[in-house]
C-alpha cells in the first residue's frame, strides 16, 4: 500500500502522544468540566494507584516476565498494615500510632518484596514460570486477605494517615507527587544506569545476557521483587485513601497494570518497551476513564471502550514495526 | 536401480553452492558423503529430498529422470531422508508418529472419520518388527531415549518403502554402542538393496559404515573413493585439496609468562584431564573434529558450564569457574559459537550489543549515557574496521562478519587478557575472515591471549603458534603449525589409537 503522506519519523515515534493531545483538545471542547486543575489532578489522583504499580510491572516485562499478583499484593498490603496497626496500638501492645504505623508499613513493603522475589527464585531456581507463580499468589493473598481480616475491613488507622492517600502538597495530590517521584526512579534506572541495560538484555536473550556476564537471576529476581514493594506502597496508598484496610479491594488491577504497559508500547515478548510510553498509557486511559464519565456515558461502554484501546494499540505497534 | 546425478548445479544470487555435480550411487552400498562446512553437501541433501530445486542438472533413479518438487513428491519417487534434529510429535505415540498424516481409518459407519487405533499399533509392531525392533508401540515417543527415537525415524522413512534412505548426520547425539547398533541396523537394511546416503563430518567413523566415500569441495565432486583406499591423509587432500598457506606476520612475540593455565579440567561426558598453558601474546589453536570437546571446554574455563574437578589458573588465583560474570571480572572473554542465540541480543542495537559486557567500565558514579556508549562503539566501529550504518539500527540487520565484529568489539571494551573465540569465522565472507585474523594479530601484540577452537583446520595453521588437538574429550597432540600439514592434522584429529 502506498503512503499518501510521508510522515516524518519523529511523529511517527510519537503517536501515543499526539493521539493522547487530540483526545484532550477534543475533550476539552467536548465537556466543559475537563480542563480544570481540579479535574486534571484529580485524573492524576485516580491513575496513580495504579500507576505506581505499572512501572514495576513494565520492568518485569521488558525483562520477560509478567506478575498476575499485583492487585491481590494491593488489597493483601493494605490488610496487612492495617492489622499490624491494629495490633501494636491494642491493650496488649501498647504503641503509639506514629510509632506504629511506620512500623506496619515497612512491614508490608518488605514482605511484598520477598513475595516478588521468591516468585524470582522460582523462576530462576527451579524454571516455574513467574506467570504460574503469580497466579498461585493471585489467588492466595486474595484469601490471606480475607484471614487476616475476617471479611471485615478493619479501621484501625489514626486520623492523620488519610494524608498518604487523600492530602495535598502544595495543591497536588500526595499519591500523584509518589507517581511522579516512582516514574523518574525507573525512568532513570532504566535508561541511564548498568540495571537498566541489563534488564533490556535479559529480557532480548537470557542465554547472551548469561553469557555476556550478567547475572540474569539476579536481575530477574530485583525486577519481580521491586514491582511486588511497589504494589505494596500502592496498597498503602490505596488504604490512607479509604482508611481502612479491605480484603475486596483492588480486584483485577493487575490487567489494567498491563494494559496501560502494553498500550505504552512494551513488547510482551519482553526485551523492548519504554518506561515513558507506560506514563503515556495509564495517562492516556485515565483520561479516557474521565472524559467518558463527564460526558456521562455509562461505566459499561468503558470496559468496551478499553478493550478497543488495547487492541487499537497493539495493532498500531505491530504496523508501526512492520514499516521500519 | 542405481541413483544418479547428472550435472546439479544450484546457484544463488551472488553464488553458486554446486558446479555441476555428477554422482552414482549402486543399490545395496552406503555411500558416505563428506565435504568441509560450505563444500554443498547440504545443498545437494535438501535437492535429494525435494526442498531445493538444483538451476540445472538431472536426477535419475534406474536410469529414468525424475522430478523432485517437494518432499511430498521426493516420498513417493522412493527417496526417504532422516535428518539430524529428530521431527517425532513427543506427545504423540511411537505408532502415531510412524502412520502420522495417514492413519487408517476405520469403514463403514461414519466412513473414514474415525482412526482405527488397533490397525495403527498392528502395523506399527509390523514395521518395528522388521527391523528387529521391539519397542511400547503405544509409548509417547518422547518418552524414549534419543537411540530409540531415531531407530522410530527410520522406521518411519523406511514404512514408504523407498528406494534411497538418506541420513544426515545421524549419530551426532548418540553413544558409542547405540552408534554401533545403528550402524548393525544399516548394514541390514543396505543388504536388503537400499541405496544409503550417508552425511557426516565426523570422518573417524567413515571406517565402520561406509563402503563408498564421495568427497565434495567448493560445488563439485573432489574425488569417490573405496573404503579401502580411504586413509586419513587421502581425505584430507580431497577435502582441502591444495592449500596456499598465509603468513602470520612475524612481530607476533610469546611471552614466557602465563596468562592462563588449566590444570586437570574434567567434565563428564565432554572432556577429561585437559591440562595446558596459554602464554601472553600467544595465538592457541584447539583443532579436532566435531564432538570432540573443544567448544565444551571452551564453556567451561568461560564458567558457562561448570566443569566436574580441576583448576583454571589465572594471574596466579587457582579457582574452578563457576559463572561468566566471575569470569569477565578476571579478564577472560568468550566469543560463542552460536552467535545468533548465545552471542547476540538481536533486537537490540549495535551499541546496545557492544557495551553490554562493559557496563560496569561504562558507568561514572554508578550512571551511564548514551553519549558515552556511542563515543566507544564509534571508535570501535572504526578499530574493527567495521561497516555500520546506523549504530541504533538492531544488530539483526548486519552481515554475518559484521556481526562477528560487534561480538568481539563486546569483549574488547571489557579490556580482557584472554579471548576464547569459539569458531570465529563460522558463516562470514573471506574478507571479514582475514579482518578477524587481524583482531586476534593486533590483541597479540599487545599481550592479550587468544584460545581459538576453530573446525576449519587450515586457518589453524594459518593463524596459531602453537596447536592443540583433541580427540573423545582428550588433549593427544601440541603440534608447531610451522611444521604440520593439513594432511598431518587432520590425521591427529582423526587416528584413534591412544584412547582407552
Amino acid at each position: 500500500m502506498k503512503r499518501l503522506i510521508m510522515i516524518p519519523s519523529y511523529v511517527r515515534t510519537a503517536v501515543l502522544e499526539l493521539i493522547l493531545f487530540i483526545l484532550c483538545i477534543a475533550l476539552a471542547l467536548a465537556a466543559p468540566g475537563f480542563l480544570t486543575a481540579e479535574n486534571l489532578l484529580n485524573v492524576l489522583r485516580n491513575v496513580s494507584m495504579q500507576g505506581v504499580i505499572a512501572f514495576g510491572m513494565t520492568m518485569v516485562i521488558i525483562a520477560g516476565e509478567i506478575d498476575l499478583s499485583v492487585g491481590s499484593a494491593v488489597a493483601f498490603s493494605g490488610c496487612l498494615t492495617a492489622y499490624l496497626v491494629q495490633q501494636l496500638t491494642g491493650p496488649d501492645a501498647g504503641w503509639s500510632p506514629s510509632a506504629a504505623v511506620p512500623v506496619s508499613m515497612g512491614v508490608a513493603l518488605i514482605v511484598g518484596l520477598l513475595l516478588g522475589s521468591f516468585t524470582g527464585f522460582m523462576r530462576t531456581r527451579y524454571q516455574v514460570p513467574s506467570f504460574i507463580t503469580t497466579l498461585a499468589l493471585l489467588t492466595g493473598l486474595m484469601g490471606a486477605a480475607e484471614l487476616i481480616t475476617n471479611g471485615f475491613p478493619i479501621n484501625s488507622f489514626p486520623d492523620w494517615y488519610n494524608f498518604l492517600g487523600g492530602g495535598y502538597v502544595a495543591g497536588v495530590p500526595f499519591p500523584a507527587i509518589i507517581f511522579v517521584l516512582v516514574f523518574a526512579f525507573v525512568h532513570v534506572l532504566m535508561n541511564f544506569t548498568a540495571f537498566g541495560r541489563a534488564v533490556y538484555a535479559v529480557g532480548g536473550n537470557a542465554e547472551a545476557a548469561r553469557l555476556s556476564g550478567i547475572n540474569v537471576a539476579f536481575v530477574k529476581t530485583a525486577v519481580l521483587g521491586f514491582t511486588a514493594m511497589l504494589a505494596a506502597l500502592s496498597g498503602i496508598l490505596q488504604s490512607a485513601e479509604i482508611m481502612a484496610g479491605t480484603a475486596t479491594t483492588a480486584k483485577g488491577w493487575e490487567l489494567d497494570v498491563i494494559a496501560a504497559v502494553i498500550i505504552g508500547g512494551t513488547s510482551l515478548m519482553g526485551g523492548s518497551g519504554r518506561i515513558w510510553g507506560t506514563m503515556v498509557g495509564i495517562v492516556f486511559l485515565g483520561i479516557i476513564i474521565n472524559g467518558m464519565t463527564l460526558l456521562n456515558i455509562s461505566e459499561y461502554w468503558q470496559h468496551v471502550v478499553r478493550g478497543v484501546l488495547i487492541l487499537a494499540a497493539v495493532l498500531l505497534n505491530r504496523m508501526q514495526a512492520g514499516k521500519d | 536401480m542405481p541413483l544418479e546425478t547428472a550435472g546439479i548445479r544450484k546457484e544463488y544470487p551472488g553464488t553458486v553452492a554446486l558446479k555441476g555435480v555428477s554422482l552414482r550411487f549402486e543399490e545395496g552400498k552406503i555411500h558416505a558423503l563428506v565435504g568441509k562446512n560450505g563444500a554443498g553437501k547440504s545443498t545437494l541433501v535438501k535437492i535429494f529430498a525435494g526442498a531445493l530445486q538444483p538451476t540445472a542438472g538431472s536426477i535419475l533413479l534406474n536410469g529414468t529422470p525424475i522430478q523432485l518438487r517437494s518432499p511430498r513428491e521426493a516420498l513417493e519417487k522412493g527417496i526417504a531422508a532422516v535428518h539430524q534434529e529428530l521431527s517425532l510429535v513427543p506427545e504423540l505415540s511411537v505408532a502415531e508418529n510412524i502412520f502420522l498424516g495417514r492413519l487408517p481409518v476405520k469403514t463403514g459407519f461414519g466412513q473414514g472419520m474415525f482412526v482405527d487405533w488397533r490397525e495403527v499399533e498392528r502395523r506399527a509392531e509390523e514395521t518395528l518388527a522388521g527391523f528387529e525392533l521391539h519397542l511400547d508401540v503405544r509409548a509417547k515417543a518422547g518418552r524414549l531415549g534419543v537411540a530409540q527415537q531415531q531407530m522410530v525415524e527410520i522406521a518411519k522413512a523406511m514404512s514408504y518403502n523407498p528406494a534411497v534412505l538418506m541420513l544426515d548426520e545421524p549419530t551426532s547425539a548418540l553413544a558409542r554402542r547405540e552408534t554401533e547398533h545403528l550402524f548393525e541396523l544399516l548394514h541390514r537394511l543396505a543388504s536388503r538393496g537400499i541405496i544409503l546416503l550417508y552425511i557426516t563430518h565426523r570422518l573417524q567413523e567413515l571406517q565402520g559404515i561406509a563402503d563408498e566415500i564421495s568427497v565434495l569441495r567448493n560445488g563439485e565432486v573432489a574425488g569417490t573413493i573405496g573404503i579401502q583406499e580411504a586413509s586419513p591423509a587421502t581425505l584430507a587432500g580431497l577435502m582441502f585439496g591444495q592449500t596456499i598457506p598465509t603468513e602470520r606476520p612475524a612481530d607476533l612475540p610469546v611471552q614466557a609468562a602465563a596468562a592462563l593455565e588449566i590444570r586437570n579440567l574434567t567434565r563428564t561426558g565432554a572432556f577429561q584431564e585437559v591440562s595446558f598453558t596459554l602464554h601472553r601474546g600467544e595465538i592457541l589453536g584447539i583443532a579436532g573434529l566435531l564432538g570432540a570437546g573443544r567448544t565444551e571446554l571452551l564453556r567451561s574455563i568461560f564458567g558457562v558450564d561448570p566443569a566436574d574437578s580441576g583448576e583454571v589458573v589465572v594471574d596466579g588465583m587457582v579457582l574452578r569457574p563457576s559463572s561468566p560474570s566471575q569470569m569477565k571480572r578476571l579478564g577472560i572473554a568468550l566469543t560463542p559459537e552460536n552467535r545468533k542465540a548465545e552471542g547476540l541480543i538481536q533486537n537490540a542495537s549495535t551499541r546496545f550489543n557492544m557495551c553490554i559486557a562493559s557496563l560496569d567500565r561504562l558507568t561514572t558514579g554508578g550512571f551511564i549515557t548514551r553519549e558515552r556508549e556511542r563515543t566507544v562503539v564509534r571508535s570501535m566501529v572504526k578499530n574493527l574496521d567495521m561497516l555500520v550504518g546506523d549504530m541504533e539500527a538492531p544488530v539483526s540487520m548486519l552481515s554475518g562478519g559484521n556481526q562477528q565484529k560487534v561480538v568481539a568489539g563486546k569483549w574488547l571494551n571489557t579490556a580482557p587478557r584472554v579471548i576464547l573465540f569459539d569458531e570465529p569465522t563460522r558463516g562470514i565472507d573471506v574478507q571479514a575472515k582475514q579482518q578477524m585474523f587481524q583482531i586476534i594479530y593486533d590483541l597479540s601484540r599487545k599481550g592479550i591471549s587468544s584460545l581459538v577452537v576453530s573446525s576449519e583446520l587450515e586457518e589453524l595453521l594459518d593463524i596459531c603458534h602453537r596447536i592443540l588437538v583433541m580427540r573423545s574429550g582428550r588433549i593427544v597432540a601440541t603440534l608447531d603449525p610451522r611444521r604440520t600439514t593439513i594432511e598431518q592434522l587432520v590425521v591427529t584429529c582423526m587416528e584413534d589409537g591412544t584412547r582407552s
